[in-house]
């Protein structure tokens, strides 16, 4: 008798979140428990750990500030390390092989059969990004923003601007998105010569300071971003929202990669040379996304779809889908599960190789980097939340990374058959989070 | 007496009040700022929406969605998603309520005039009316409804809760400041004041506190409760009854026997997250008669009632 009664409440819950929509009640309880200030904060630590390669601990904290009339004030700080290892762009050999570190300080071995990472990796990257956000007119919001990001070897300094319009009594918004960013790159050992031979010796040598930066072309290069973005929000009903977006994104000046070498081998797979990458001095990105947001009685399905493409030859495709699936019920405290699923496929852009061939002349352009070449990804992962005392959402998740490199029909001379060009790359994500 | 529509504007202590005249009742909207255009503002769109669905739903307006569908005469109406979704949830209420809370019940007021009087309906005046009482006779779906010749739906017991509901989910896409909307007494907060205090409402002296083990059967005092987030709805109406011979007949109606239900309370005052909860959890107990406190106890909702 007692579950039939207690039936009646949960069964009246249901009946009127679908009345009402679907997150209305829930929200009643999130927002009651604002404190006095009007300043809300959101913590999350994250990890992420590649089998056998980078990892990587992030810290975001995030504190907005509504003010009376509807001014946004937003800040948020993002502090991350990297550590680990990194695929320098050679292809493994059934020998032992030997590189120099990007610095040019010092060597190290790879054994046979291995994927040549180079263990140096670490990283720590502060980041601060501060957005304000306010209407102007009636029914048109703008927002503006500024970021700088600094690491070790890089700095990133950029500008936002947002004007959002909205009509039929808001129910679809137009919104008009400028941003640019100007990055320096001052890696240590300085910016090699593209395909440069990498030079492998005695590093304690008299004469290895002044070869070695033979090799080199400065100590520092740059590069500027340019992304517009046009975007569409309609509310289909009171279920459902659909987003629209178009992307256009210019990237000019130094965009390769200083870290990065390609293996030189001849007609039976065997590495002569070592050289430097190079690429392309700009790429032009056009993306178009679309995303729905369908409210069920108590759950809530998020779906997306991305394809992006560039005049590097690159194409992809993500699917991303997010269900989120309400435990327990609103009177208590409240909780929740959200399996998530991401998809990933990408097209190599067209001056990859995994490694040049001696027999072949050089091309203008060339690199390894698995991540410019053919691949496919998916990401499955699983969130829960929960409202703790005082409504402050406490939220866990864990995730599950894999990367599947593909070989988009290059030859394999020799003993590249017998290593693995395309390792398959493994990686778990770990995150908390905290509402404030 | 008709009401002019108009939204008047009160300066309070720390905030501003907005008063306006809808569902035959006064309603206020206050919030917790001392932005005047933003109070205006908020007022404005609040007593809208609320004009809006008394407009749409009210049985005494012939323009009404509702007026249509009950001047039907058994012919098919056509309907919008909001309409729906009441429907819907009006019939997901007749089903938890085993049938005692019924939307066409309404039809049953032209035999029983609760005016403090000793007039009672005859048996068969009741029965004639009766017959056109079932929520079972009509159909409908996202798109129509159809119902018999001569019967009617009433949103009477749902509007008034479902206009604060949807009160508040417009004054949470204005402010994040605290707001409190009371249509006639049925209330809800969009969340609590500024330092996290709780709003203070009065309700007319209850003498069945489910907070309180004790049961004080002669208060007459009216009760403070806060609220931090929520909604409360009351219902019954002391107000509103027949006696005769001795015994006292409450107006709600058995939508099964089109008789009033015996020894319900005077009204009952429940909270819940949501106040078209509130105000259906309160109906479900009044129609359970003796059992009213009973069936809100098991429920584990907190609720005040008057006998």
């Amino acid at each position: 008798m007692k579950t039939e009664k207690t039936n009646i409440k949960a069964a009246l819950t249901i009946a009127t979140a679908a009345l009402l929509g679907g997150n209305t009640i829930t929200h009643a309880e999130t927002v009651s428990s604002n404190e006095d200030s009007s300043w809300e904060f959101d913590s999350a630590f994250l990890f992420y750990s590649e089998a056998d390669r980078v990892s990587a601990s992030e810290v975001i904290l995030n504190a907005k500030k509504i003010f009376e009339d509807d001014e946004i004030l937003n800040l948020k700080l993002t502090v991350d390390a990297l550590t680990g290892a990194s695929a320098n762009g050679a292809v493994a050999q059934p020998t032992v092989q030997t590189f120099t570190r990007p610095s040019g300080k010092g060597q190290y071995d790879i054994a046979p059969g291995d994927i040549p990472l180079d263990d140096t990796f670490h990283d720590t990257r502060v980041q601060l990004n501060v957005q304000w956000t306010q209407a102007v007119a009636d029914n048109l919001t703008a927002s503006g923003g500024v970021h700088i990001s600094k690491e070790y070897d890089y700095l990133s300094l950029g500008v936002n601007g947002n004007l959002a319009m909205d009509f039929d009594r808001k129910n679809s918004t137009v919104s008009l998105g400028f941003s640019y960013f100007q990055d320096t790159f001052t890696p240590e050992g300085g910016i090699p010569k593209p395909f440069a031979s990498m030079l492998i010796g005695d590093s304690s040598a008299p004469t290895w300071d002044d070869e070695f930066a033979k090799t080199r072309l400065g100590s520092e290069d740059d590069k500027t971003t340019t992304d517009l973005l046009l975007g569409f929000t309609q509310v289909i009903n009171r279920r459902m929202i659909m987003q629209f977006n178009y992307s256009y994104s210019m990237v000019d000046g130094y965009l390769t990669d200083p870290f990065k070498i390609l293996t030189v081998v001849d007609d039976n797979g065997v590495a002569q040379d070592y050289v430097y990458e190079s690429r392309p001095d700009s790429r032009v990105k056009q993306s178009i996304y679309a995303q729905s947001l369908y409210h069920f009685d108590t759950n809530v399905f998020d779906v997306s779809y991305r394809y992006m493409w560039d005049d590097w030859q690159i194409t992809s495709h993500t699917i991303d889908s997010r269900f989120r699936i309400p435990l327990g019920d609103n009177f208590g405290r409240e909780s929740y599960i959200q399996p998530h699923f991401r998809f990933y496929q990408q097209s190599a852009a067209d001056f990859y190789q995994p490694f040049i061939l001696n027999s072949e002349p050089l091309p203008a352009f060339a690199s390894a980097d698995y991540r410019i070449g053919e691949m496919t990804a998916f990401t499955i992962g699983l969130k829960y939340g929960m409202l703790v005392n005082h409504g402050h959402d406490l939220s866990f998740r864990l995730e599950y990374y894999r990367q599947t490199p593909t070989d988009a029909g290059f030859d394999e001379p020799g003993v590249l058959k017998e290593v693995d060009l395309y390792p398959t790359i493994d990686a778990v994500i770990a995150q908390v989070s905290y509402s404030f | 007496m008709k009401h002019s529509r108009a939204v008047t504007l009160t300066k309070c202590q720390d905030g501003h009040s907005l008063n306006f005249h809808a569902m035959a009742s006064p309603c206020e909207v206050i919030i917790q700022s001392t932005d005047r255009q933003l109070a205006i503002k908020l007022g404005n769109i609040i007593a809208s929406e609320v004009w809006r669905i008394e407009d749409k739903y009210s049985r005494y307006d012939q323009n009404s969605v509702c007026s249509v569908i009950n001047n039907s005469a058994g012919q098919t109406v056509n309907i919008d998603e909001e309409t729906y979704l009441l429907l819907n949830f009006a019939e997901q209420c007749y089903q938890l309520s085993d049938g005692l809370f019924d939307i066409t019940s309404g039809i049953l007021r032209k035999v029983w005039r609760f005016d403090g009087s000793d007039k009672l309906p005859t048996s068969t005046q009741v029965a004639k009316y009766l017959s056109y009482v079932g929520w079972r006779k009509v159909k409908f779906d996202q798109q129509q409804i159809t119902l018999a010749d001569g019967m009617e739906i009433d949103f009477g017991g749902i509007g008034k809760e479902y206009a604060v509901d949807r009160a508040i989910i417009l004054a949470k896409q204005l402010t994040n400041l605290p707001v409190l909307i009371n249509l006639g007494g049925d209330l809800a907060v969009t969340r609590a004041r500024l330092n996290n205090a709780p709003w203070q409402v009065a309700i007319e002296h209850p003498n069945v506190d489910s907070t309180k083990s004790n049961i004080n059967s002669n208060s007459t005092a009216d009760m403070i409760l806060s609220l931090t987030s929520g909604a409360l709805a009351t219902s019954g109406d002391a107000r509103r009854y027949l006696l005769n011979k001795g015994k006292r007949y409450g107006h709600v109606l058995n939508a099964k026997t089109g008789w009033p239900i015996e020894n319900a309370p005077r009204s009952i005052t429940v909270v819940a997250p949501a106040c078209i909860q509130a105000g259906i959890l309160a109906t479900m107990a009044l129609l359970q008669g003796d059992n009213a406190e009973q069936f809100l106890s098991e429920q584990e909702i907190k609720f005040w009632s008057r006998r």
